[in-house]
């Protein structure tokens, strides 16, 4: 309730005149007067003021607007984001995306501009991989080319469907799906490759190499293509398939896709290990190059400010990662790896199984047209 | 329980005599107030003076108001800003800053954007987005300052001729409205003013706006770091006993500027040269890290 002998001093006080019954009627708590500096409206006592100070100040420091997600957020977040990402992908020798897309529609970034943005940095983070393969000479090129063919086509095709689901609402629900599909899949497959691989190690003490079948429907294809390096003489019209899935996907998840692509070319079309590696390297550096520029033109999503963020921090973490991942066997790399998919595809599925607190969204300014 | 209602009667027999003894004290403030003669010393003998065909009773208030800084520059740490609008009753009668004599509203619209509300349902066990509206202009920014609560003010009717209230946020329906009630769309506005309000780019200041002088008044608006550029306009109405007695508008813009601006417009005017140079950034910043990289190692 009202104190009047409190409300007479602090107004003797503060220097004010006039009548305290109409002061008191224009603002009825009372209490109000007393807990506020009357012509500022901000905080009076002097601590509020000084710690919301130095929250201004250490906000101001950190903080950076991003001019293509229309959002000011605090650079630190992604710069570590960045480093954690990069430890993962150092240590796994993956390229990240399957982890970064989904942390930064966590964060708050909208789906389009998290998918365009990242195909920018998968190019940052797999060229000096791409480097260090070709000065090794482990690349095919020849199948390189056709992959590339092929992954242009389908990245062309995933970015035109990126911004058709934006303009109808329903893109992040398809970025989840895909998200939880594939995650879950492929994680399933190398949790149960690698464990078995584990247990065989430790019962025999010896790595085993798979069995290889000669002849499989692949190679009656037509239009068949040798590749020297890969020492290969099979139907280009695989290669150009599965180059255009993963573009396809990379264009839609921001990702990669080396997770997809490799499996694909040791267990489809049976290409050396040795090669492998470098091979879907360097189309994984062309087809988001290409893909980086299709978002660029046609959605208008990649936020440069935010790529550079994240490169600088991925860049940094992946160093640490790489040092850490070669204490581990390349197995257990894989289990660990299959565990951390698995987890992210869970938590992808989360999104659209929990009920969520707001079932109410909003879309506005750039990202809210119709 | 007897005691208890003692104590209540007591309080409410108390509260009554208060009331009764302030509108007593406040007809008489009017009563002498409303003598035409000039009070020595005061602001209103110039004004006469300017103006001599002037009747003898004062003429109708008038509210001016201007705004802190017309431009706002939006750079790369732009972390908000704290707008602060002035303003003077022209004519006021007002006896003290502390009168109350006056009720001021400002109301800070921000530039409207297209706008699509969502609502998620369950559908086969997932929650999807199964209903939109799509709102062809929403303010991306709204805020409302008064010297006290609005419907203190005045009454519904006034605040929603003035678009005064979150109730009354102008929003124009697009695509997707037709064929539907009244009150799904009421859900889809208040959806929006209740997220709009989260983000804090709809805000309510009580006690808001404060008199300085008899005449002068200012209030502050915080405008956050998300908001939206474009102009802004900042309206002011000056109420009394709930009727409006006169409104001024003004206009401040909050513009792209810098490295922010530059990005941006390349962005949108050439896309494919932004794009590029985004992969050339990236292709160099993967070769240069690695190089540093390999020579320290």
């Amino acid at each position: 309730m009202l104190c009047w002998r409190r409300l007479c001093r602090e107004m003797r006080e503060r220097g004010l005149t006039g009548d305290p019954v109409a002061r008191v009627l224009r603002n009825p708590s009372g209490f109000r007067v007393t807990a506020r500096d009357d012509l500022s409206g901000r905080p009076a006592t002097r601590t509020q003021a000084a710690i919301e100070r130095r929250r201004r100040q250490m906000d101001k420091a950190m903080n950076f607007y991003l001019p293509i997600a229309e959002m000011s957020v605090n650079v630190t977040i992604f710069l570590g984001m960045g480093a954690a990402v990069g430890f993962i992908s150092g240590m796994f020798g993956v390229g990240g995306g399957f982890l970064m897309t989904p942390l930064l529609i966590f964060a708050g970034i909208p789906v389009a501009v998290a998918v365009g943005t990242e195909s920018a940095q998968i190019v940052a983070s797999s060229v000096s991989g791409a480097v260090a393969q070709w000065r090794r000479r482990n690349i095919d090129l020849t199948m390189a080319a056709v992959l590339l063919a092929g992954g242009m086509v389908g990245a062309a095709l995933g970015v035109r469907v990126v911004g058709a689901l934006q303009r109808i609402g329903q893109l992040e629900l398809f970025v989840t799906l895909c998200y939880v599909t594939f995650l879950s899949a492929i994680g399933t497959l190398m949790l149960i490759e690698s464990y078995n691989e584990i247990r065989r190690y430790e019962r025999d003490k010896r790595v085993r190499l798979r069995s290889r079948a000669h002849h499989n429907w692949i190679h009656r294809l037509p239009f068949k293509i040798r590749f020297q390096r890969s020492k290969l003489y099979i139907s280009a019209i695989p290669p150009l398939m599965i180059g255009a899935f993963v573009g396809f996907l990379g264009g839609i998840m921001g990702i990669g896709g080396g997770f997809i692509m490799v499996p694909a070319m040791i267990y489809l079309l049976r290409m050396p290990i040795g090669v492998v590696i470098g091979t879907s390297l360097l189309q994984i550096v062309f087809v988001t190059a290409f893909t980086t520029v299709l978002h660029a033109r046609q959605n208008f999503a990649v936020d440069i400010v935010l790529a550079l963020a994240l490169m600088i921090g991925g860049v940094v973490g992946a160093q640490f990662g790489a040092a850490a991942g070669e204490k581990l066997r390349a197995e257990q790399l894989r289990f660990f790896l299959a565990i951390l998919v698995i987890f992210v595809g869970l938590r992808m599925a989360w999104t659209l199984v929990a009920p969520p607190g707001e079932v109410f969204s909003i879309t506005s300014g750039t990202w809210g047209h119709q | 329980m007897s005691a208890a209602t003692g104590w209540a009667r007591a309080l409410f027999v108390s509260l009554v005599a208060l009331g009764l003894l302030c509108t007593a004290a406040e007809a008489q403030q009017r009563r002498q107030r409303a003598v035409p003669v000039p009070v020595p010393g005061q602001s209103q003998q110039p004004a006469q003076k300017q103006d001599p065909n002037a009747p003898l009773s004062m003429p109708r208030e008038q509210v001016q108001a201007d705004v802190s800084t017309r431009r706002v520059a939006v750079t790369s740490n732009f972390t908000g800003i704290e707008i602060v609008v002035f303003g003077a009753v022209d004519y006021s009668r007002q006896p003290s800053p502390e009168a109350g004599y006056y009720d001021v509203v400002v109301v800070v619209e921000g530039t409207p954007t297209r706008l699509v509300a969502r609502k998620k349902d369950r559908i086969l066990g997932l929650w999807l987005n199964a209903e939109s509206v799509s709102f062809q202009k929403v303010p991306s920014f709204y805020a409302i300052a008064a010297t006290r609560p609005l419907d203190e003010i005045a009454s519904e009717d006034v605040l929603k001729s003035s678009g005064i209230g979150f109730e009354y946020v102008p929003m124009t329906l697009g695509k997707g409205a037709e064929g539907k009630s009244e009150a799904e769309i009421k859900k889809f506005r208040d959806a929006v003013v209740r997220l709009k309000r989260k983000e804090k780019l709809y805000s309510e200041v009580e006690y808001g706006v404060s008199f300085i002088g008899r005449s002068l008044f200012r209030a502050s608006v915080d405008v956050p770091a998300n908001v939206t550029v474009g102009p802004f306009d900042t309206r002011v109405y000056l109420f009394r006993n709930g009727e409006l007695l006169s409104r001024y508008t003004a206009r401040l813009n909050l513009e792209r500027e810098g490295i922010e601006q530059i990005i941006y417009s390349a962005a949108v005017r050439f896309p494919l040269a932004y794009g590029l140079l985004t992969v050339a950034l990236a292709m160099a910043a993967g070769l240069l890290a690695s190089t540093l990289l390999r020579r320290a190692g």
